[in-house]
């Protein structure tokens, strides 16, 4: 048994290092290359101009605080939510499911445009409603800024939080918080004295993939950081590559490989912090089924908070794209801008071959790519959780490895690698390009959903004389059912709306939805990319039902 | 003589006739052209191109930061697609140095101006013209800036949007194009900056974002593009006619020297520069052309002075962005 796991693993090291390793191999060649290109004369110029530079220390300040406060924003709202859902009476937990997956389809340029719409200091609509009802000198918010960055990144990595969190929540063995209660102890304290302690490590994963997630991410501080004059080290290496014509990205990598090193770094902080396994199983051979906690005076008054917080993240930067795709430009509302409204971006839209060839490769690259995906991650994540040997802490750092580049340059990665290849400019190339940057939305749903899951059910099946792929098929992915669908939903919904990768590689015939909404937002034409938006989120919302009926599906017939 | 003058003349003509036609017809045998650029809604020239040659036409955006990247990438690995490519002068002067363009002097720049045929590998043919945009509905035209010392003036302070100074190399370009071109002396220029600098303009990382605050009204007035005009269109924008000449980076067009399709970018190129083309390219998108005698459809601009910004370098536009990152206080 152990050699047939030594095999796996280190076929998947094999696997998933090709994946990953090239793009961030030929970004570190670049980084020590004289020239634009990976292949130059030995130098160490570019570390040492990208280091020394004297800006650098403020942009490392100002990220530590925007990805520290957006990742437990964020891990602290999911739990919330996760809690609440998963194990209380609270009315209308349909709602949950809504509120965890609508953000992440609203790309995230147009969910950061939308809040700096409605709290912009000047004429934001909020901050106008709220300067009128309260008589106001002033705007009381400023979403230009560092908390208001935070504030709109954390309502972004939210529904990723969730969709780790949440599954790890729902597959909660009762027994050990009725011991608990047994004991006396008050519902607060089981919380907080058991229940977080065994979801340690659906917490950390969550947690870290926000941090990962903030420290690569753009839109939020290329739309509220520029304008509040607040840098941070995406904008920094933005301003690195777009200074001048002659883009150096070797030197934009330079800086890159210390966040890579961060990244490496938690992941292995997280593997020490949930070395001993074995304490977070909660799904042993005994009978499991969450209990519901009776919220009592407090369910409505938490009704009202999830309520809010779905108006703060859904209803509102929907409303104002809704608005936006229907009034010819970007008009304050008011009775002539209702007056003003017509369908035509709408039609420019759909009429447009070049939008419904992007809207027809995107499916495509969701539905393939998030399939294969996380046929890759059941496997991967297998070994992370059940083979805990040096193999396998390589390949979990292998699997973030693409992920944890900031996203402005590992899609340079991928063109250094692909050009080399026959693949280059085919939708072959955005699809493994893909699955190997966002492969840990696979792997850290399911990972949290192996961590629960007690090797003796796999050992009884393989004693009885079952094969490991029968086990695998038989016992163990049933279980794993919320995680896959979990994984599912992230990647497909993250391939939808991919730009990263995509604004690279893509090509006459491989355009996708996120490079036309760029084409949009570099004209400056908000109408067509909001109606183009809307579209994108109808087309996730459709794979998400359909994921979860499948996954219900799925249940239903293993009950 | 004069017969002899019109018979020459036609035989030149019939001649350059005959050229065409075996040129058009090695384009049709190659079938399809690749252009590389980063230029707005230009679907409608691509189209009419391959409506009017039979030859067809994909259009690859890549954006500015990306475009030298990509297309050095391509080049050095034996698989740049590209035919044609269109960029800012630098950026082709970038790709000239590495041997990426082709010898083409295209006959159809013929009416343009001199300095528009910069050498033999590419040909200017418009103009990236920055003007100030202001949202007519909140300033009156009377109130708009005159010259450019204006927007200095304390009335403005809160009230503008620009594209980042510190990072954006055709602000930078514009910037310093003032400097040399429009101002005085340098303290002038200077005291311009700064007085720019103290009215606390807004920053958006490009051009493109500008006239969405001016257009909702969170802001006045925007350092800008007037092809907004006709792209956002009904938005109540207008520009600032000033006494100063506009200035801009000038846009070329050149043909790579491994094209896969070297007839049909030729016969690419002499599309793009021809009158219908520019015209397109002016009514449809507002760009400001070379072609002679074809305007964007901005009221005013027939008449306004446009002139191209020196080519800055890398270096110049590093120094530059350091030092307004300096003076605007960018952290």
């Amino acid at each position: 048994m152990e050699k047939s796991r030594a095999q796996l693993t280190w076929s998947l090291v094999a696997i998933v290092g090709f994946l990953t390793v090239c793009p961030v191999v030929m970004l570190a060649l670049g980084s020590f290359s004289q020239g634009l290109t990976a292949f130059g004369d030995l130098t160490f110029d570019k570390y040492v101009q990208a280091y020394t530079d004297p800006a650098l220390l403020d942009v490392i300040v100002n990220t530590v605080i925007f990805v520290l406060g957006s990742s437990v924003l964020a891990t602290v709202l999911a739990l919330f939510l996760a809690y609440l859902n998963t194990r209380t009476n609270i009315p209308f937990k349909g709602l949950f499911t809504v509120l965890s997956i609508v953000p992440m389809m609203i790309p995230h340029l147009l969910f950061s445009v939308s809040w700096a719409l409605l709290l912009n200091p000047t004429n934001g609509m909020l901050n106008t409603l709220l300067k009128n009802a309260l008589a106001l000198d002033a705007a009381p918010f400023n979403i230009y800024s560092l908390e208001g960055m935070i504030l709109v990144e954390a309502l972004l990595d939210l529904p990723v939080a969730y969709l780790i969190i949440a599954p790890a929540m729902a597959s909660f063995d009762v027994a050990l918080e009725e011991s608990s209660r047994v004991f006396g102890a008050a519902t607060w304290r089981t919380l907080l004295r058991v229940t977080l302690p065994v979801l340690r490590p659906a917490i950390l994963a969550a947690f870290i993939l926000g941090v990962v997630r903030s420290l690569a991410s753009f839109a939020v501080p290329s739309v509220l950081g520029m304008p509040g004059r607040v840098n941070v080290l995406a904008t920094h290496l933005y301003e690195m590559i777009s200074l001048g014509f002659a883009t150096d990205y070797g030197k934009a990598a330079a800086v890159g490989m210390s966040v890579l090193v961060t990244s490496v770094t938690l992941i292995y902080v997280y593997r020490a912090f949930t070395a001993e396994s074995e304490k977070y199983v909660t799904i042993s051979s005994r009978g499991y089924r969450p209990s519901v906690i009776e919220l009592g005076g407090a369910r409505l008054p938490l009704f009202a908070a999830v309520a809010f917080l779905s108006l703060l993240m859904i209803v509102l930067p929907v409303a104002v794209l809704l608005y936006t795709s229907f009034v010819p430009y970007t008009m304050v509302p008011s009775a002539r801008a209702f007056a003003a409204m017509s369908l035509k971006h709408w039609h420019d839209v759909l009429d447009d071959p070049l939008s419904l060839l992007a809207l027809k490769n995107s499916l495509l690259l969701a539905i393939g790519g998030a399939t294969l995906g996380v046929l890759l991650s059941v496997f991967v994540a297998y070994v992370t959780v059940k083979v805990r040997t040096r193999a396998s802490g390589i390949l979990e750092s292998l699997t973030f490895l693409s992920f944890s580049f900031p996203g402005i340059v590992i899609g340079v990665g991928f063109m250094w690698f692909f050009v080399q290849t026959p693949l280059y400019a085919t939708l072959w190339a955005l699809l493994i390009g893909y699955i190997a940057t966002y492969l840990p939305y696979g792997v850290r749903p399911m990972a949290s959903a192996f961590v629960q899951v007690h090797s003796h059910l796999e050992e009884s099946s393989l004693v009885c004389g079952a094969s490991h792929l029968t086990t695998m098929r038989r016992i163990i992915v049933p279980l794993l059912v919320p995680g896959i669908v979990s994984a599912w939903i992230l990647m497909a919904s993250m391939f939808i709306r991919e730009l990263t990768l995509s604004v690279v590689l893509s090509r006459p015939g491989t355009e996708v939805l996120a490079v036309q909404i760029l084409k949009f937002s570099d004209d400056g034409l908000w109408g067509k990319l909001s109606a183009l938006g809307i579209i994108m989120i109808v087309i996730s919302t459709t794979l998400v039902i359909a994921a979860t009926f499948v996954g219900m599906r799925f249940k239903a017939a293993d009950n | 003589m004069r017969t002899l003058f019109v018979m020459a003349a036609l035989l030149l003509a019939a001649q350059a006739h005959a050229a065409d036609k075996s040129l058009l017809d090695a384009a049709r045998k190659e079938g399809r052209v690749a252009f590389y650029a980063n230029i707005t809604a230009v679907e409608p020239i691509i189209k009419a191109f391959s409506v009017d040659t039979g030859v067809k036409a994909d259009y690859t955006r890549i954006a500015s930061p990306k475009f030298v990247a990509t297309t050095i990438t391509e080049f050095d690995a034996n698989r740049l697609s590209a035919d044609v490519v269109q960029a800012p002068v630098p950026v082709l002067e970038l790709l000239k140095a590495r041997g990426i363009l082709a010898r083409y002097p295209s006959p159809a720049a013929a009416g343009y101006p001199d300095w528009a045929r910069k050498d033999d590998t590419m040909t200017l043919f418009g103009i990236e013209y920055v003007g100030l945009i202001f949202n007519k509905e909140q300033v009156k035209a009377a109130d708009a800036p005159k010259r450019y010392q204006d927007l200095a003036d304390p009335k403005w302070r809160d009230k503008i949007v620009m594209a980042n100074p510190a990072n954006h190399p055709s602000t930078i370009s514009w910037l310093i194009g003032l400097k040399e071109t429009v101002f005085k002396s340098d303290a002038e220029w200077m005291k311009f900056v700064q007085g720019l600098a103290a009215n606390r303009p807004m920053f958006v990382a490009s051009f493109g974002p500008t006239p969405a605050p001016v257009e909702s009204g969170e802001k006045a007035i925007a350092i800008s593009m007037p092809k907004y005009i006709i792209t956002k269109a009904p938005a109540p924008l207008d520009w600032a006619r000033l006494e100063q000449p506009l200035l801009g980076t000038p846009r070329a067009i050149a043909v790579t020297s491994k094209a896969p399709h070297p007839n049909a970018a030729r016969v690419f190129v002499d599309y793009w520069l021809s009158k219908k083309s520019m015209e397109m390219l002016a009514k449809d998108v507002g760009e400001y052309v070379l072609a002679p005698g074809i305007y964007p459809p901005v009221e005013g601009m027939s008449t306004a002075r446009v002139l191209p910004i020196r080519e800055l370098s890398d270096e110049e536009i590093q120094k530059w962005g350091g030092e307004f990152k300096k003076i605007f206080a960018l952290k």
